[in-house]
């Protein structure tokens, strides 16, 4: 498990180098200009955290992973393809059933984890478009997921994380989904927020990608953006999404080599 | 459900592929918009608003509240979504959680901004009575009376309209001599003050079907779609929130795509929003 337990970085850079150089510039003058805070984990704005990820912490589960980026911890099992229950009806295509839950000691105070009761639906309808649901007619996949610790981001988490697990799982999907979200904070985009900046944000977005397809499986944003910012955000959402891809990669080419 | 035929399926999508939808709508034109505000009179505020065949109603009630130990200078909004089964049978039992959960996630996302209230339609600081003690607690309700499709846009706007109906009695506290104790609130039931309604956002949703979106998709139209892209855009041209529905994935070039145009058509949305409304208030 040794190269697997290596933690990568999927920070977006270089890809958009112009661009990026730019942003810097104008992130330092913004600095200057309201210079008050240093990201508190000592990261840049367009850091992501180191995201560590492994397949198969759940033996009972077809497929499962684990991930944990900075204090947020995230277990995803994937069940299945299993007979739906007898009351559903007939369906030529298969079936996506995903549930979020929050363990009661992973927010600050107890208990606070089901105010995100539309996570499960959210998570659906980002890795609906990327499971080859025909391939599994009259049968359910179920994607069961567990926040451990909440540290920030962590749908985004828990979507990529979930792909990790289908994947293992040797579901038939067209490409990984990965996501990334950013916070806004006047003039400026921060990426891979934690809870505390998610606290004070002036806005969100996020976006489920699928890199090789190039296609957002999910996107959605709240608070105040102007245009400009949107497409910025978008992508470096994308950019970043397309190099933690490569890391859920890798973590899958070390599984298969291990059961070899 | 909607039940159609391979035939009626290839008619939808057709008629929208050459611009001339089956109620002989082009694909950017909304259904006529009918609107009518104080229908609820328990309430402080109210609208319905009828958007073809959908029909939704939105109230708005006041009560006074204790603002949250984090935010002490804030009141405090929450907006909930009704799916009667008299709408349609899906939403009976349990059917309709998952789906109201869906439109009440969308609202809010569009209507109360980011975390820190920037970008909020409905400025939280405005509702403050006495800080740290008496503060408004804003409750949204939509009701959908009748589907048939394209229910998110039709509760915005009920929500947009119910909240420029909305007068919230005006306050008059007599503080006590000890800060500590609790202030004298005298709610007045003659005076009440008027919302500023000017940064609340429309939303527009945009679906896809085959290789053309439609605004104000009937619920034919909608079972035919891939996905959808629904936009909050105030007066100002400005975007406070957008969700997309749909399994499909979405090209990044067509959701920018989709976002100037929502922008486009949210401008013809509000001043026929607007018009309507001051018919509706004078008709009251």
């Amino acid at each position: 498990m040794s190269a697997a337990a290596t933690a990568g970085t999927y920070s977006p850079a270089s890809a958009a180098g112009e661009k990026r150089r730019e942003r810097k510039e104008e992130l330092r003058r913004h600095l200057a200009e309201d210079a008050d805070w240093p990201r508190a984990d000592g990261r840049s704005f367009h850091d992501c955290r180191p995201a560590f990820m492994q397949t198969g912490p759940t033996t009972a589960a077809s497929g499962s992973a684990y991930a944990e980026f900075g204090k947020t911890k995230v277990i995803v099992s994937v069940f299945g393809p299993r007979e739906s229950k007898k009351a559903m009806l007939y369906s030529d295509t298969g079936r996506l059933n995903c549930n979020v839950s929050y363990t009661t000691f992973a927010t600050p105070i107890r208990g606070q984890g089901t105010d995100n009761k539309e996570y499960s639906a959210m998570l659906h309808k980002a890795l609906e478009g990327a499971v080859m649901l025909h391939t599994f007619p009259k049968t359910t996949v179920d994607v069961f997921a567990l926040v451990l610790e909440s540290g920030g981001s962590d749908l985004p988490i828990i979507i990529s994380c979930a792909s990790l697990a289908l994947a293992d799982a040797g579901i038939m999907m067209y490409d990984l989904v990965t996501s990334v979200s950013v916070s806004c904070f006047g003039k400026n985009i921060i990426i891979d927020p934690t809870s505390d900046e998610e606290a004070w944000q002036d806005g969100s977005l996020m976006v489920a990608y699928m890199p090789a397809r190039k296609e957002i499986t999910q996107l959605t944003l709240t608070g105040e953006w102007s245009d400009g910012k949107i497409t910025n955000a978008v992508e470096l959402c994308m950019d970043a999404c397309s190099k933690l891809c490569d890391i859920l990669r890798e973590r899958l080419k070390d599984a298969s080599s291990l059961a070899e | 459900m909607v039940g159609l035929s391979e035939g009626e399926k290839h008619f939808i999508r057709g008629g929208i592929a050459q611009d001339l939808r089956t109620d002989g709508r082009r694909r950017l034109q909304f259904r006529a918009i009918s609107v009518e505000t104080g229908v609820i009179p328990q309430a402080n505020g109210s609208a319905r608003v009828r958007l073809g065949a959908t029909e939704v109603i939105a109230t708005v009630k006041a009560e006074l509240g204790k603002p949250s130990i984090l935010h002490p200078d804030k009141g405090k909004v929450s907006i909930f979504v009704d799916c009667s089964p008299t709408a349609a049978p899906m939403f009976e039992g349990r059917g309709s959680e998952e789906f109201s959960a869906e439109l009440c996630v969308a609202l809010q996302r569009c209507l109360l901004g980011g975390k820190s209230g920037a970008g909020a339609a409905i400025d939280l600081s405005s509702l403050i009575v006495v800080d740290g003690k008496v503060c408004w607690d804003l409750y949204i309700d939509g009701l959908v009376v009748s589907s048939d499709g394209n229910l998110l846009d039709a509760l915005a706007a009920a929500i947009k309209v119910a909240l420029s109906d909305t007068g919230i009695p005006k306050v008059n506290v007599s503080l006590s001599a000890t800060t500590d104790q609790e202030p004298e609130v005298n709610v007045s039931d003659e005076e009440f003050l008027q919302f500023d309604t000017s940064s609340v956002p429309v939303i527009v949703t945009l679906t896809k079907v085959g290789k053309h979106y439609i605004v104000d998709a009937t619920s034919e139209e909608e079972s035919q779609m891939s996905s959808a892209v629904s936009v909050s855009v105030n007066r100002h041209g400005q975007i406070r929130g957008l969700t997309k529905r749909g399994g499909a994935g979405l090209d990044p070039s067509v959701i920018f795509d989709m976002i100037s145009v929502a922008k486009h058509v949210s401008r013809q949305f509000i001043s026929v929003l607007d018009s309507e409304t001051l018919a509706a208030e004078a008709a009251e």
